[in-house]
């Protein structure tokens, strides 16, 4: 079997940082990770100095991730060795038995941490997790409120709360999630989508409406985000179809819908050109677009 | 009701679904090339969403895109498909009895097929799947009996080779495909390869 630095010709520098990148980006390519990771470790542990230990945390996790306990042990253990003490390889430890389903065991290792430190976000928000993998949404929930009157600054919190709101089809506290989000994100334009695709979805005029406007402020964001263009041009249909609307309202968003579709199209168009295989999804795309206009009028 | 056959170009492509998200929900459109008459035969399925299931505009937009590439490809839509996130659970949702529902309005023998993913491991003998059809306006368990994969074997065996080709990869789901509009949901090239490795002296997958 050839290693990776053969298959992709890289050296290990590359490697390293490739790690890094996807280490800074939160990527979650845990099989690559493991590849790159595991190669770099049992190759080339000796140049890589300090950062290793940071490279052992990073491919344990990745480890978990693909059920390689083998390579997640042996990279706890050398952790183990160097830190001995640290609540940081304890949490680790404590993310190894919630891979092995160990539930109750994880958690007496979180809740150890919690003794020692009652501050520490990282064991409260596994505790949490736990939850969520065992399917105990309404308490994840409850959990995570509790956790965020404390920690009201934790992005990745509210994220995972408007997610848990979301599957538990409560829509108007994922769009306060949302909302929380945006605020402190103000340029983020997937949270903008996200949040009219919750307003959509609740439906009734006026959260068309909202959801219409910030579909375009998504896309004002980021011009090439294909959900919020077709969101944008499903909500301006829908707005301009309804008997409850004025003239004026109804002239707008037939608008906004025509200028969508004109948008969608053109990104098809380039999308599709030269490569035959994409003529399925065109032909759908400009159909739909098509049917939809002769409900529309 | 009647039988439900399920192709290996269908269950080929849910299991490379389910696999490609472990961590996600996720869902699809069951299709049928065949008349609708007699038993229903899957013949095909086109993966759709890893994420945000429950949210409305997206999973219309992608009901409305089916139904148009069906019209223009002679298919019908004749159930839903639905892996959960949480692998120990593998009932319905509210969100995948809603849109069953609205399937089995345009067809009345219409199935939900949620995937088992605690028997999605290597070796298992049995189909990791769990179907539903409409009796007395609910959704009920379908007797097993009634449920045919042929050639279950090979099927297995072609998904394997799709694994170890690393060909698994090639799957596009329709939130893939508005992550880049350059990826088709309707998996030309992966249907090609799945096809190619099916035998051809099993007639009709």
């Amino acid at each position: 079997m050839s290693s990776v630095s053969e298959l992709y010709d890289v050296t290990w520098e590359e490697m390293r940082d490739k790690l890094r990148k996807w280490r800074e980006e939160n990527y979650r390519n845990s099989e690559q990770i493991v590849d790159v990771g595991e190669e770099l470790i049992n190759e080339h542990a000796s140049k890589l100095g300090d950062d290793i230990w940071i490279i052992y945390e990073q491919v344990m996790i990745a480890a978990l991730d693909c059920s390689r306990d083998d390579l997640a042990w042996s990279c706890l253990q050398e952790l183990k060795k160097q830190f001995p003490d640290s609540h940081r390889v304890k949490r680790l430890a404590g993310m190894r038995l919630e891979a092995l389903e160990r539930y109750e065991d994880a958690n007496k290792l979180y809740d150890s941490i919690l003794q020692d430190d009652p501050t520490n976000t990282a064991a409260r928000k596994r505790k949490i997790s736990i939850l969520r993998a065992q399917g105990k949404s309404s308490e994840a929930i409850r959990e995570l409120n509790e956790y965020l009157e404390q920690f009201v600054g934790d992005q990745e919190a509210w994220h995972e709360l408007s997610e848990l709101y979301i599957n538990e089809h409560d829509y108007a506290k994922a769009a306060f999630c949302l909302e929380e989000l945006m605020m402190t994100n103000p340029h983020n334009h997937l949270y903008c989508e996200q949040y009219a695709e919750v307003k959509y979805t609740q439906g009734g005029l006026e959260n068309l409406e909202l959801a219409r406007k910030y579909f375009a402020q998504a896309l004002k964001l980021n011009n090439r985000n294909m959900r919020a263009l077709f969101g944008l041009y499903m909500s301006a249909s829908h707005i301009a179809a309804s008997p409850k609307v004025s003239a004026k309202v109804k002239k707008d968003n037939v608008k906004y819908a025509a200028w969508a579709t004109s948008q969608i199209s053109r990104a098809y168009q380039m999308a599709g050109r030269g490569k035959k295989e994409n003529k399925c999804s065109v032909k759908a795309v400009e159909e739909m677009l098509e049917s939809m206009q002769i409900t529309m009028s | 009701m009647g039988e439900v056959e399920l192709s290996c170009l269908a269950y080929a492509k849910m299991f490379l679904h389910a696999s490609q998200f472990p961590r996600c929900s996720v869902n699809g459109l069951l299709l049928s090339s065949s008349p609708a008459e007699g038993a229903v035969c899957i013949t095909d399925c086109v993966p759709l969403l890893h994420s945000h299931l429950s949210l409305a505009p997206i999973t219309q937009l992608a009901l409305t895109q089916v139904d148009v590439w069906c019209a223009q490809t002679q298919q019908r839509i004749v159930g839903y498909y639905q892996a959960n996130a949480c692998v120990s659970d593998s009932s319905p949702t509210p969100c995948a009895l809603k849109i069953a529902e609205k399937i089995f309005e345009q067809c009345n023998n219409a199935v939900l097929l949620m995937i088992d993913g605690e028997k999605m491991f290597p070796g298992c003998r049995v189909p990791p799947i769990v179907m539903y059809e409409r009796k007395d306006a609910r959704w009920a368990l379908k007797d097993k009996h009634t449920i045919m994969l042929r050639q279950w074997e090979e099927t297995c065996s072609v998904v394997n080779q799709l694994f170890s080709s690393g060909d698994q990869a090639l799957l596009v789901d329709f939130d893939s495909h508005l992550d880049d509009i350059t990826k088709d949901w309707t998996n030309p090239k992966l249907n090609a390869k799945i096809m190619e490795l099916v035998s051809p002296a099993n007639g009709n997958v």
